[in-house]
């Protein structure tokens, strides 16, 4: 595939809008609360729109297409019910004491709620893993271009990262969140043609369904047990493990969304900002994975078209996506799909730096090496944090070309520590007796715990570093299982450790906990648009079913 | 500042830049598209930047 005049156009005058965005922003700059949190002032809908975009990364537009070409419409549970209830139950339960605390990033609500060793454990390894995820997402925005358009991965990671760093750099907070919502409307208009045009082509959704074997049609049937899809997962595990834990754990407690939604300029703004984005969210599989199924079924179709090969003789399912957009976009068009992917991976890039810098300033910076210091010095180290941030990230990128290995051991070792968060906030949230030391060891128990599952479990030749104790039929299912696991001995060792520890005063916890935080006023009627979109959401689970 | 007026300015120059380009080369086309996805998309940007531009100015009203 190779780029007309046109399509870098299309791409040049994208590149000319986030930067001036960033531009129009710089004077608006001028304390640490607009350079970090947006001065508490960002309107519902753009609030929204960002938490959602935020999260669509590039890995996702590409990932959840080839994720659909292997396993079928099942991948929308990473929406259906990996996503939405979650959002639902962070803006209606959550939010209010997330913004009520006033707490200005997640790690700090954990300070606030428990102790100082309870915040820097999660602050430090939060740090970590969105620096190294953002260098993983370059990584995967320089493979891609490289191979499709033949551009050089340096320029193309230098270029990606260098405008994100100087928009950030004038505009904070403010303008990633303006120029997510910018790049969401990007991906969702860039994106929407391909949809329309693969689905005409099929015969609409009617005619994937006649075209492909059932299982990859169908959401919900064929998981009564783990061998009958391919995916390798029961119903049960599915709910718990992907419904509940990860995804609770995942929109819940990364303050990388929250972040989005805490800049809200009120509180009735904060807890609608999640279920407004759901309404997207809901959307989004249609845009993403429905083309993976496309490229299968024009395979079969004989159209011309067929999934390229690997090497090894089986699908590339990676190159659903691009090799979809080359055969329906014509050159114009197709710059606005690439640019699309670029935009896509600007946002997801963005959210990370903002998470990061906040998080590091605030809750690493301040609290261990330089308290008391004057708001104009931690504007400065939030801005010199954020071009160390893009640098490490940089550098993140270049060792995952050279030792991929080692990319993959750092994901699964977050993963291990993210596991179990979301029993700390619940327990935090909703239980007054619960405890600083009773959250901590519960954190360290259910990493362990996360560890251990993972030592002595084996699934496509991953894991049983230990012994192996059991076998799953896929990764998928060793990870919600992983995720189970986790999260239920951080839940019950939190429990213990906090009945035999002292409690916290009543006092010191007002607007921290349930029973102790004035109910929040119904206004924007929250609860009834939660109910909105879990009746959406359950007519969309009928209708795949 | 409303963010609507940068959305809106650059997604009418972008649908913009495609009509143009479409009604120039109808004929150019993709390899399984039939119609002429430029002028359409275009067209559907244009809409869609427009009304954002319009929604802005009501708004500063």
């Amino acid at each position: 595939m190779t780029l007309a005049p046109i399509d870098y156009l299309i791409l040049c005058l994208y590149f000319g809008f986030v930067l001036g965005i960033g531009w129009w922003l710089r004077r608006r700059v001028r304390t640490s609360v607009e350079f970090f949190q947006s001065g508490r002032s960002v309107p519902l809908w753009i609030a929204s729109l960002s938490f959602v975009a935020a999260n669509l990364g590039a890995q996702e537009v590409i990932g959840m297409a080839a994720s659909g070409a292997k396993y079928g419409i099942m991948t929308a549970h990473f929406y259906w019910v990996g996503a939405i209830p979650a959002m639902i139950f962070v803006g209606l339960f959550m939010m209010p004491f997330y913004y009520g605390s006033r707490a200005r990033s997640v790690p700090e609500y954990l300070r606030l709620r428990f102790d100082e060793k309870t915040r820097t454990f999660n602050a430090a390894s939060f740090a970590a893993m969105t620096v190294f995820s953002s260098g993983i997402s370059m990584y995967a925005l320089g493979r891609l271009f490289q191979l499709l358009l033949g551009w050089s991965f340096t320029a193309c990671v230098l270029l990606g990262a260098g405008i994100v760093l100087v928009y950030v750099l004038f505009g904070g907070l403010t303008a990633s969140i303006y120029n997510e919502v910018l790049q969401f409307f990007l991906i969702a208009l860039g994106l929407a043609p391909l949809m329309i045009l693969t689905l005409l082509l099929v015969g609409g959704w009617r005619g994937l369904q006649s075209r492909l074997p059932e299982v990859m049609t169908s959401l919900w049937s064929f998981t009564g047990s783990a061998d009958r899809n391919p995916m390798g997962v029961e119903a049960f595990s599915l709910v718990a493990g992907l419904g509940f834990v990860l995804s609770f754990g995942y929109w819940c407690t990364d303050f990388l969304l929250i972040q989005r939604a805490m800049a809200a300029e009120s509180m009735p703004a904060a807890r609608r900002t999640p279920l407004v984005a759901a309404f997207p969210k809901m959307i989004i599989p249609f845009l993403v994975i429905l083309p993976g199924l496309v490229a299968v079924a024009l395979t079969k179709m004989g159209t011309g078209y067929s999934l390229p090969l690997k090497e090894s003789g089986v699908y590339d399912y990676d190159q659903a996506f691009p090799t979809l957009l080359a055969q329906f976009y014509p050159p114009g068009m197709l710059g606005v799909g690439i640019t699309a992917l670029m935009a896509s991976f600007m946002s997801g890039m963005a959210g990370n730096v903002t998470a990061f810098n906040t998080v590091w300033t605030y809750d690493i910076y301040e609290t261990h090496i330089r308290p008391g210091a004057g708001d104009a010095h931690y504007l400065r180290v939030g801005r010199i944090t954020t071009v160390v941030g893009v640098l490490i990230s940089i550098g993140a990128a270049y060792v995952a070309t050279i030792y991929n290995n080692l990319m993959d051991l750092l994901q699964l070792i977050f993963g291990f520590v993210n596991a179990p968060l979301f029993a700390t906030f619940l327990l935090g949230m909703f239980w007054k007796r619960a405890t600083g030391h009773g959250a901590f060891t519960g954190l360290l128990a259910g990493t362990a715990g996360a560890a251990l599952t993972h030592g002595l479990t084996l699934a496509e030749e991953k894991g049983a570093w230990i012994g192996e104790l059991h076998r799953f039929p896929s990764t998928m299912a060793q990870n919600f299982w992983i995720a189970i696991v986790a999260w239920t001995s951080c839940f019950l060792v939190t429990i213990l450790v906090s009945l035999v520890t002292r409690p916290r005063p009543d006092a010191e916890m007002r607007g921290l906990v349930w029973g102790l935080t004035e109910k929040p006023a119904d206004r924007g009627r929250p609860l009834l648009l939660g109910l909105v979109v879990t009746a959406i959401l359950l007519a969309l689970n009928w209708y795949f079913w | 500042m409303d963010v609507r007026y940068p959305i809106g300015w650059m997604f009418a120059l972008m649908g913009a830049v495609l009509c143009v380009w479409g009604m120039a080369r109808p004929g150019l086309r993709a390899p399984l598209a039939a119609v002429n996805v430029n002028l359409w998309a275009g067209l559907g940007m244009l809409i869609f930047g427009a009304a954002m531009i319009l929604l802005a100015r009501r708004a500063r009203k």
